[in-house]
C-alpha cells in the first residue's frame, strides 16, 4: 500500500503495543491455549457441524450453502468499554429516530438549512406515503436498531455503517452463543458473560405493547418474504424466539382497516408486524405498483393506528452513507448534543469544501454512492488508471451523488485458522432495541471475520467466519428484568383451526409428494423385480407392461419415453425416471421446497430427518436413460433408500408430530394421494388386454393388485394359494384393516376431515363416505357374480370413476381451507417491476 | 371564472373481483386562486371502507376498500368550483434561472419547500436529450418566466398531439424521439427537460375548458382529464402554472385536482384489485362553465 492512511498498523485486539496480554482477554487465553491445536481443531469442525445442521437453506434445489461459521474464540468486551460503547449507541439511536421523524414529518433540518435536499429527496428508501400523517410517538418508526463498528489504531470506536431497514443478525447471535456454550464449555467457567436471552425477553414483551389497547391478546407476526430470502433462516430462528407467527406476504390480508392473518378458522387479527421485508414492497396501492406481493392497504391501516409495523416502511432512509458526514450537526440541531460515537470519517462529495479538499487525494479514501448502502464501496487506490479517471470524471459530473469514507484500518483479533491463533480484520454489529422508554443494547452481538480485502473495502457479509461477542458481567446486582404484562391464566385450546391456510396448503402437499415419492417407488420396484435375471417368462413381460402404464399413469414416466417392452427399452425407461432431471428428482425439489417453507413448523428432529434425507436421495448416483451398460443396480438401491426414507418419515410423523394442526393436513395428503393413485393402478392393472374374451387373463392383473397393496403375504394367509378376484378385491378396495387398501384411504379421509374446523363446505366428509360406499359397493358386486372374472373385467371404469371422485375432493379440500386467491392486479398507473436499489 | 366537473370512472370485469383497494386523487384542491364550493363522490358498489385524508403533498386524497365480489366499479366525482388563478408576474421581473436553480439546490428556509421537485422521478426521470432540448429557452442569465414561457411554446409548437400513440408505460425518452403524444407526455417531458436544469417543477393533473367547433353543440363525456405543469420562480414569486399541451400559461380556464412529482404520486383512480381477469375502462368528463 503506499497511501497514507492504511500505513498506519492496525490495533490488536488481544495484545498490547509492548506484547502483553490486554486485561480482559486473560480469563479466555488460558482456557484456550490449555485445550491445545488439536483439540481446538475438533471443536472449530463440531461448531461448523452445528451451524451446517442449522443453516441448512442448501435444501432448497440451485439454493448456494452459505457459509455462515462461529469462530471457537470469542470476542470479550470489558464492561466498563461496553457500557462507553452502549452510551454512545443509544443517542445514536435516539439522533436517527429524531432524524426519521423530521424529514417524514416539518423537514425543518431542511429550512434550516442543516440537511441539503439532495440528501433526502433522492434517496431510494424516502418514501413520500411514509410522510402521511398517523400515529406519532417515540419509537413508532424506529424500533430496532443496528450499527456496524470497527476499532481504530488509535483504540477508539467509530461507526462504519448504520442499519434501520432490517437490522439482521441477532437471531444469528444468539445461536453463536448457544453452539459456543455447547462446544467450549470451559471458556464460560472463568468468565461471567452477560446472557443475551434477556435482551429477547424484553423484545418480545415489547412487541406485545405494541399493539393497541383494546386489542386483547395481541397478535403479532414476523413477516418474511420467505424461503428463497438469504436470511431465511434468521427469520425462522428469530419467530421461534419471540413466540410470534411467521408470515409471508400472502398470508395477510387487510380488512376493514385492520390486518388479518388468513387461518383455517377464517381471519385473525395481527396488531405488531415485525418486518423482514423491503420495506417499499408492503402496500402496492401505495409504494411500488409493480410489487403485487404487498398487502394493499397496510399503510392505512397503520395510520388507522390498528396495526403496528416496526421498522417502519421509510427507514431506510437512514443508512444512506453521506447521512454520516451531517448526524454531528443533525445531533446539535435536534437534540443539542455532542455525537458521542463518531462515524468513520465520511465526506459529501456535494459539498465544496469537502470536493476541494478529496479530489486531490482521492487515494486515501473508499468512495461510494451517496445514498446507497448496500452498494460496495470503491477502493479508488486499488482501481485501473483508466477506472481511476472514470470514476474522478463521475464525481466531478455529479459530485452530490457520491460520499467518501476514511480507510481506516479495523482492529485484528485472533480467529482460529489452520496454522493456530492467525489476527484477522473485523467489523463489530451491535443491536439496540427501543423499550417504550430509552434504547437498550443486546449485551453481546457479532464481530465478523473479514478478509483483507473485505477489510479495505469497509464491507462486511453477513454470511462468514463471526465471533461470538462477550460483555463482561459487572460484579454489582443484574439489571432489573422486565416488568411483566398482568398474566392471564392462558384458555386451553387444541385447536387446528389457528393454522395459516398457506401451511396447511403446505402440509398436504407434503404428505401428497411424500406419498407419491413411495408409489413411484413401489412401482419401480416391481419393475425392476421384473427385468432382473436372464430367463424372463412370458408373464413378466405382461405384468411389465402393465406396471409400465401403471408408471406412465402417475405421470412418472418421461413424454418421450422408450415404450418398447424389450429389456433394453424398459431399462431405459425405468432409468429415465430416476435421471438426474427425472420426474423422480423433480419430485425431491418439490419436498425440499416443501420442507424448507414449513421448517418453522417442524420440530428440528422432523426437520432434519427429512431435510437430510431429501438431500442424501437427491445425491444418489443413478446413471441416465443414456448410461451404457445398462447398470440397473444403483437404481434398485436408490429406490430401496427412497422407501426406507418414506417409511421413515411416516414413523417419524406418527411418534413425533402432534396430531391437529398440520399433522391433519399431512395425513389428508397422503390419504387422498394413496386413495386416487391406488384406484388409477388398481384400474391400470385389472384392464389387461383380451380379459374380456378370456377372463382368465385377469389373473396377472390380480396378483399385480396383491403386490402394488403390499398383501401378498396377508393374501396367502388368509387363502392359502387359491387366486379369486372377490378375494383380492376384499383385501385390496374393501378391507378397512388394510393401511393400502382403498377403503382405508377413504375411512381415514372422512375422519380427518370432520376434525377440521367447518368452513363453508359442510359436504367433503359425506363426499369421502359416498366414495367408500362405492368401493363397498364393487367389491360386494363382484362376490355376488355368478362368474367374479367376468364381474371383475368391469371395474376399471368405476375404478377410474373414483379416482376422479377423489381428485374432486382435493380440488374442494383446496379451495375449501387453502384460500386460493386469485391474482392480484394494478389498476391506472404504470406497474411494470422494477429494480430496487438501496435497502428501505 | 365558475365551473361544474363531473367525471365518471367505471371499470367493468370479466370475472368478478374479490377484493378491490383504491386510492383517488379525484376532489379538487382548494387553492389560493381556487374555492371549492362544492364536492361529492358517487361510488359503485358502496365501500366497505371509506377514507379521506390529504397526502404526502398536501393533496386530497381518498382511500376505498371494496369486500364484496363485484363485477363493476364506478365513481362519479361532482364539484363546483369557482378559479381565478392570478396574473404571473412581467417576464423581466423574474429573477435569471440560475438563481432559482441555485435556490432550489441549497434548499435553506427559501428553497426546501421547492426543492423537492427538482429531482429526477419514476416517470419523470433523468433525460440528457430533453435537457438539451430546454438548454435552448434557457440562456444564461435569462429571466425564468422568460425561459418557462418560451420551452412552453416550443413544446406546444414541436410536439404533436395525438392519443393512441403512447401508454402510461411509455418514457420520457421515447417520447422526445417521436415527437408526439398526449398531455401526460408532454408534461413530463417538460417535467424532465427543467429538472436537468436544477428547476424545480411538478406534475399537476386537473381539467381544462373546452370550446366546441364553431356551429356545433358541446358533446357530452366529451371533456378528458387534463395536466400540465407547475414551475418555480423563486420565493418571491412562488409557482406559475404551463401547460404546454395548450401553449398557454394557466389564468382562469384549468381545474386542479393535485399535483405531485409525476403521474403516480397523484393517478386519478389507482388499484389494487383481487380477481377480475380482463377489465375495461370507460371515462367520460364534463367541466360546464357555470
Amino acid at each position: 500500500m503506499n497511501d497514507g492512511a492504511a500505513a498506519v498498523e492496525p490495533r490488536d485486539e488481544m495484545v498490547d503495543g509492548s506484547g502483553g496480554l490486554r486485561p480482559h482477554w486473560r480469563p479466555l487465553l488460558g482456557p484456550l491455549t490449555g485445550l491445545g491445536r488439536e483439540a481446538l481443531a475438533d471443536r472449530q469442525r463440531q461448531l461448523d457441524a452445528i451451524l451446517a445442521e442449522e443453516g441448512k437453506g442448501s435444501v432448497l434445489p440451485g439454493a448456494e450453502p452459505l457459509a455462515r461459521r462461529c469462530d471457537p474464540i470469542p470476542f470479550p468486551i470489558g464492561a466498563a468499554e461496553f457500557a462507553a460503547l452502549e452510551a454512545g449507541l443509544v443517542q445514536r439511536a435516539r439522533v436517527l429516530s429524531a432524524l426519521l421523524d423530521n424529514v417524514y414529518g416539518q423537514q425543518r433540518l431542511l429550512a434550516d438549512g442543516v440537511l441539503p435536499p439532495s440528501i433526502v429527496y433522492p434517496n431510494p428508501a424516502f418514501l413520500r406515503p411514509c410522510s402521511v400523517a398517523g400515529p406519532a410517538g417515540p419509537g413508532r418508526r424506529l424500533h430496532i436498531y443496528a450499527a456496524e463498528l470497527i476499532r481504530g489504531p488509535d483504540g477508539g470506536w467509530r461507526v462504519l455503517a448504520d442499519r434501520t431497514a432490517d437490522a439482521a443478525g441477532t437471531a444469528y447471535a444468539l445461536q453463536n452463543r448457544r453452539a459456543l456454550a455447547r462446544v467450549m464449555p470451559e471458556l464460560f467457567r472463568l468468565q461471567p458473560v452477560r446472557r443475551l436471552r434477556p435482551f429477547f425477553e424484553l423484545w418480545e414483551d415489547r412487541l406485545q405493547r405494541l399493539a393497541p389497547s383494546d386489542a386483547g391478546t395481541p397478535g403479532v407476526a414476523l413477516l418474511t418474504p420467505g424461503p428463497a430470502d438469504k436470511l431465511w433462516f434468521e427469520h425462522v430462528l428469530l419467530a421461534r424466539e419471540l413466540a410470534c407467527h411467521l408470515v409471508e406476504p400472502a398470508d395477510l390480508t387487510v380488512r376493514g382497516g385492520g390486518l388479518f392473518l388468513k387461518t383455517l378458522r377464517g381471519l385473525q387479527p395481527v396488531h405488531v408486524l415485525l418486518r423482514r421485508q423491503d420495506g417499499r414492497t408492503l402496500d402496492p396501492l401505495e409504494l411500488e405498483p409493480g410489487t403485487l406481493q404487498g398487502t394493499p392497504g397496510l399503510l392505512d391501516a397503520m395510520r388507522a393506528g390498528r396495526v403496528q409495523v416496526v421498522n417502519d416502511p421509510g427507514v431506510g432512509f437512514a443508512e444512506a452513507p453521506a447521512l454520516a458526514a451531517f448526524l454531528p450537526a443533525i445531533a446539535r440541531h435536534l437534540l443539542g448534543e455532542t455525537l458521542i460515537l463518531p462515524s468513520v470519517e465520511t465526506l459529501w462529495m456535494g459539498d465544496d469544501a469537502a470536493r476541494r479538499r478529496v479530489l486531490p487525494e482521492l487515494a486515501r479514501w473508499r468512495v461510494r454512492p451517496a445514498l446507497d448502502g448496500t452498494m460496495t464501496p470503491m477502493v479508488f487506490a486499488r482501481l485501473s488508471a483508466a477506472n481511476q479517471a472514470r470514476l474522478r470524471a463521475r464525481i466531478t459530473h455529479r459530485p452530490e451523488a457520491f460520499a467518501v469514507t476514511a480507510l481506516l484500518p479495523p482492529s485484528v483479533a485472533p480467529c482460529l485458522g489452520t496454522q493456530g491463533f492467525t489476527p484477522r480484520p473485523v467489523v463489530l454489529r451491535l443491536f439496540l432495541l427501543f423499550d417504550g422508554r430509552d434504547w437498550q443494547a443486546m449485551p453481546g452481538g457479532l464481530a465478523r471475520c473479514l478478509s483483507d480485502e473485505e477489510a479495505l473495502a469497509g464491507r462486511a457479509p453477513l454470511h462468514t467466519l463471526a465471533k461470538d461477542v462477550w460483555v463482561a458481567a459487572e460484579e454489582e446486582a443484574p439489571r432489573t428484568g422486565v416488568a411483566h404484562l398482568p398474566v392471564v391464566p392462558l384458555l386451553i385450546r387444541r385447536p387446528s383451526g389457528d393454522l395459516p391456510s398457506r401451511v396447511a396448503d403446505d402440509f398436504f402437499w407434503l404428505g401428497r409428494y411424500l406419498e407419491r415419492l413411495e408409489g413411484g417407488a413401489r412401482l419401480l420396484r416391481l419393475a425392476l423385480s421384473r427385468l432382473s435375471g436372464s430367463d424372463r417368462a412370458a408373464r413378466d413381460r405382461v405384468e411389465l407392461e402393465s406396471l409400465l402404464a401403471c408408471l406412465d399413469r402417475a405421470e412418472l414416466l418421461e413424454r418421450d419415453a422408450a415404450h418398447g417392452l424389450g429389456a433394453d427399452a424398459a431399462a431405459a425407461t425405468l432409468l429415465g425416471v430416476a435421471a438426474e432431471r427425472g420426474k423422480l428428482a423433480g419430485l425431491l425439489d418439490d419436498l425440499s421446497r416443501l420442507a424448507e417453507r414449513l421448517r418453522d413448523r417442524l420440530t428440528e428432529e422432523v426437520y432434519a430427518q427429512l431435510s437430510h434425507g431429501l438431500q442424501g436421495l437427491a445425491a444418489l448416483p443413478v446413471g441416465g436413460a443414456a448410461a451404457r451398460p445398462r447398470n440397473l443396480e444403483p437404481l434398485a438401491r436408490a429406490t430401496t433408500n427412497v422407501l426406507s426414507f418414506t417409511a421413515a418419515m411416516a414413523g417419524l410423523a406418527a411418534e413425533n408430530m402432534v396430531r391437529g394442526g398440520g399433522r391433519l393436513f399431512l395425513d389428508l395428503g397422503r390419504r387422498i394421494e394413496r386413495g386416487w393413485a391406488g384406484a388409477g393402478a388398481l384400474a391400470q392393472v385389472l384392464d389387461q388386454p383380451g380379459a374380456a374374451a378370456q377372463p382368465a387373463r385377469l389373473e396377472p392383473g390380480l396378483r399385480l393388485a396383491l403386490e402394488l397393496c403390499d398383501s401378498v403375504i396377508t393374501y396367502r394367509t388368509r387363502y392359502v394359494g387359491v387366486l379369486q378376484p372377490a378375494a383380492v378385491l376384499d383385501l385390496v378396495l374393501a378391507d378397512g384393516g388394510n393401511p393400502r387398501s382403498l377403503a382405508f384411504q377413504l375411512v381415514a379421509a372422512r375422519e380427518l376431515l370432520a376434525a377440521l374446523p367447518e368452513g363453508q363446505d359442510p359436504m367433503l366428509g359425506m363426499a369421502a363416505a359416498e366414495l367408500l360406499a362405492e368401493t363397498q359397493r364393487l367389491v360386494a358386486d363382484t362376490e355376488a357374480a355368478l362368474d367374479q372374472y367376468a364381474a371383475a373385467v368391469l371395474l376399471p371404469e368405476p375404478l377410474r370413476q373414483i379416482r376422479s371422485g377423489i381428485a374432486d375432493l382435493s380440488d374442494r379440500i383446496a379451495r375449501q381451507y387453502f384460500a386460493v386467491l386469485p391474482v392480484a392486479q394494478s389498476l391506472g398507473v404504470e406497474g411494470e417491476a422494477r429494480r430496487l436499489r438501496g435497502m428501505a | 371564472m365558475k365551473y361544474r366537473v363531473r367525471h365518471t370512472t367505471r371499470y367493468a370485469y370479466r370475472r368478478p373481483v374479490d377484493l378491490a383497494s383504491h386510492m383517488l386523487h379525484l376532489l379538487p384542491r382548494p387553492l389560493p386562486w381556487q374555492e371549492v364550493i362544492s364536492d361529492a363522490l358517487a361510488i359503485e358498489p358502496a365501500p366497505g371502507r371509506r377514507v379521506d385524508a390529504s397526502d404526502a403533498f398536501g393533496n386530497r386524497t381518498t382511500w376505498l376498500f371494496l369486500d364484496q365480489p363485484h363485477l363493476a366499479f364506478e365513481v362519479t366525482s361532482e364539484a363546483v368550483v369557482a378559479v381565478r388563478c392570478p396574473d404571473p408576474p412581467e417576464d423581466a421581473a423574474t429573477p435569471p434561472w440560475e438563481a432559482i436553480a441555485a435556490s432550489a439546490r441549497q434548499g435553506g428556509a427559501e428553497g426546501a419547500a421547492a426543492a423537492e421537485f427538482t429531482f429526477p422521478s419514476r416517470m419523470a426521470p433523468a433525460s440528457p436529450t430533453a435537457t438539451a432540448y430546454a438548454a435552448t429557452s434557457f440562456p444564461a442569465g435569462r429571466p425564468v418566466l422568460a425561459g418557462l414561457r418560451d420551452l412552453n411554446q416550443r413544446i406546444f409548437r414541436e410536439f404533436t398531439f395525438r392519443a393512441g400513440v403512447t401508454t402510461l408505460a411509455t418514457p420520457v425518452s421515447e417520447v422526445m424521439h417521436r415527437r408526439e403524444g398526449v398531455c401526460q407526455d408532454f408534461t413530463h417531458v417538460m417535467l424532465s427537460a427543467l429538472r436537468g436544469l436544477g428547476l424545480p417543477a411538478r406534475y399537476t393533473s386537473g381539467y381544462i375548458r373546452t370550446r366546441p367547433p364553431p356551429g356545433r353543440e358541446r358533446r357530452r363525456g366529451a371533456d378528458q382529464s387534463h395536466a400540465w405543469v407547475g414551475a418555480w420562480m423563486g420565493p418571491a414569486h412562488g409557482w406559475v402554472q404551463l401547460d404546454p399541451t395548450n401553449g398557454v400559461v394557466v389564468r382562469d380556464e384549468h381545474v386542479v385536482l393535485a399535483w405531485g412529482r409525476d403521474y403516480g404520486d397523484i393517478s386519478p383512480l389507482r388499484g389494487v384489485i383481487l380477481g377480475g381477469g380482463a377489465h375495461s375502462l370507460q371515462v367520460s368528463v364534463d367541466l360546464d362553465p357555470l
